[in-house]
């Protein structure tokens, strides 16, 4: 009786698109190795019985060599061998390494079915495997399938009930490393190509020169791509909506208010001119629907489009490999771009995904720069939308800021902590053009998670800050800090309340900003201070849960420090 | 037969793993990733100032840091 199935494989191999084939449930692939660090769970009928699925994280072997494969192998452990089915997924493409895997769970007893995966992409490539002949071989069911579309995903299913436990003596991996030689021979033939494109570009991305020169145009291009696509929303689609829709509507509802008062305060807001003004009024109706649909969403939309797609590319390892130099410096190693490039779309991914990296030590460097230099999206278009009209030289300065700090503060912290950082050893997957139907659900995936995570927080803090303005009750935590905010910083001390919301949400701390009528140099340091005090609540619950109690109070006291240092250097040296 | 670390060769030569050193936590790990002693392996590219080496073996590409390429020793032909 299968009671549940476990999905393993080598990393990158298409195990989650294979698990959300089975289950419906949706979850986030990329051609990356490490995309998976939180297991999967799901559920899937086995002759009108539901049985359960578990997505586990990569692993290359039975013999954990880091944190990510030993919870694999101690969940695969967890049941009767009787009980279990476990569904063997191996990138087609490159059999050799993936068979490993396969040959160790066969030894001890495994109930498997071989899964292989990506067999179109293995076609293309000049690939060929015989898998009748790998089947008797194997003893074992061997199914080929493209996950991506969906092809032997339902004779998997059908498959599955084939499986039986037949352990035999164990090996060495030497040992099945000649097996395995033995059988490649049998059963796959290599198709004599010449280098196509894709191999050339495959090879120039990761060479010193062509690699760099890559490098720079691609994320020259991402940037502007980010920019320009949420722009030309903003500018086609929802200030449109805004401004020549919404507003008359609300304006009109406004005229039957006879009494101005607590309701129309937070819901309304104040009028500026007699008129509503989306980026002023700071009503629950007015500018917190704005900042989220009008301000932040189409740069969710563009930042999510551009990071999706080179992640499913294939591209992030091979700038992995290119920065390893640097971040070495930072005690980190070329993997960590991972993290750091997910947290420039929101901090709490980022964080997570600091688990790819293996030590503590490294684990904390990363966390605590994202927490610290890196600006989450919604925070990013806030800073576009205010600083943008002043012209790119503040909105650039902001992340230059940003990335000295971020260099100087991995720099000390390398040289301060104790412990050391593990090598980088990393496999570098192919390109691969996945198809568009995959990139639009992930897209949606990320856009639905970020819509029904931020917006009630959004709508629920812009009412709690207009209640406690409205008594008046900032006035006690303003005076606290005016002399910080104002003597220290150079902000007029009503920002004491935008960067106490900063806790709260980054895009609505910058949305307190707007009515104050700041300078161009005020508004670069209110929101350059915002990117690097505290993280919204959140990362700061993320962060407790990866870094620990110990960990998370270290975090802080390095971000306050730091935010107190750097306010006070830039109103120094910009303002006076 | 010439033994040498894989740092010391050029881009694109072709070696043959002969021995790994520094402890049988990173031999294990490059062994499970198929890397090991007698495969023939292709050097694709070194970035510089002790950065990371990237090698082709079978159909896998790697990329190993600085450190632990100095630690893999190969043989040419």
């Amino acid at each position: 009786m299968i009671k549940k199935i476990y999905l393993i494989g080598n990393p990158n191999v298409g195990k989650s698109v294979v698990f959300s084939r089975l289950t419906g449930v949706a979850v986030i692939s990329s051609n990356y190795p490490g995309t998976t660090v939180e297991i999967a769970k799901g559920y899937l009928y086995l002759e009108d019985k539901k049985v359960e699925v578990v997505d586990l994280p990569g692993t290359y072997s039975l013999d954990p060599t880091s944190k990510a494969e030993e919870v694999a192998v101690s969940l695969l452990k967890e049941h009767l061998k009787e009980e279990i089915a476990v569904i063997n997924i191996i990138d087609s493409t490159n059999l050799e390494r993936n068979l490993l895997l396969t040959l160790q769970l066969i030894e001890e007893g495994f109930p498997v079915i071989i899964c292989m995966n990506m067999c179109d992409d293995a076609g293309h490539r000049g690939v060929h495997i015989d898998i009748l002949k790998l089947e008797k071989l194997l003893k074992a069911p061997v199914i080929s399938t493209c996950a991506l579309t969906g092809i032997g995903i339902k004779l998997l299913t059908e498959r599955i009930k084939e499986v039986a436990s037949l352990p035999r003596g164990e090996f060495t991996h030497q040992e099945r490393w000649l097996e395995i030689g033995r059988i490649i021979e049998q059963v796959q033939h290599l198709e004599h190509r010449h280098h196509t494109f894709r191999e050339v570009m495959e090879d120039a991305s990761v060479r010193p020169v062509t690699g760099l020169l890559m490098a720079g145009g691609i994320i020259y291009a991402a940037f502007k791509f980010v920019r320009f696509i949420g722009e030309g929303i903003i500018n086609h689609v929802t200030d449109p909506l805004f401004i020549n829709i919404y507003q008359p509507l609300l304006e009109k509802l406004s005229l039957y208010w006879q009494q101005k008062g607590f309701w129309f305060h937070l819901l309304i807001g104040d009028l500026i001119d007699g008129r509503i003004d989306f980026k002023q009024s700071l009503g629950v109706l007015t500018t917190a629907p704005y900042i989220e649909f009008g301000m932040v969403l189409p740069y969710v939309v563009s930042f999510y489009l551009i990071l999706s797609l080179l992640e499913d590319i294939g591209y992030l390892p091979r700038l992995a490999v290119l920065l390893d130099n640097l971040l070495h410096r930072l005690g980190l190693h070329g993997y960590a771009v991972i993290p750091v490039l997910l947290g420039f779309g929101c901090n709490v991914p980022g964080i997570l995904s600091t688990r790819v990296l293996e030590s503590k030590r490294e684990r904390f460097i990363a966390a605590t720069i994202i927490s610290i230099g890196v600006p989450c999206i919604p925070l990013q278009a806030m800073i576009f939308g205010l600083l943008g009209k002043f012209g790119g030289f503040y909105v650039g300065g902001v992340y230059l800021v940003l990335f000295f700090l971020v260099i100087i503060l991995g720099v000390i912290l390398n040289r301060t902590l104790s412990g050391y950082s593990p090598e980088f050893l990393l496999e570098i997957p192919p390109y691969r053009f996945p198809p568009l139907l995959m990139l639009w659900k992930k897209l949606y995936f990320r856009i639905k998670g970020f819509l029904v995570e931020a917006l009630p927080v959004v709508l629920l803090g812009v009412c709690f800050i207009n209640i406690l303005l409205y008594f008046k009750l900032f006035d006690y935590i303003t005076s606290i800090f005016a002399p910080i905010v104002h003597g220290l910083f150079g902000l007029p001390k009503e920002a004491v309340v935008a960067l106490a919301i900063g806790f709260l949400r980054k895009d609505v701390a910058v949305g307190m900003l707007m009515p104050l009528g700041l300078t161009a140099n005020q508004l670069f340091i209110g929101a350059t201070l915002l990117a690097i005090s505290f993280p919204c609540v959140a990362s700061f619950v993320v962060l407790a849960k990866e870094l620990g109690l110990k960990g998370l109070i270290k975090s802080t006291l390095i971000m306050l420090g730091i935010s107190l240092i750097v306010g006070s250097i830039l109103h120094f040296l910009i303002l006076r | 037969m010439k033994k040498i670390s894989l740092i010391v060769i050029k881009s694109n030569e072709k070696v043959k793993i002969s021995e790994i050193l520094g402890g049988s936590n990173l031999e294990s790990k490059l062994l499970s990733m198929g890397v090991y002693k007698g495969k023939p392996v292709v050097k694709l590219s070194h970035i510089g100032l002790r950065g990371p080496v990237v090698i082709k073996a079978g159909r896998s590409i790697l990329a190993l840091g600085h450190n632990v390429a100095e630690k893999i020793i190969v043989e040419r032909e």
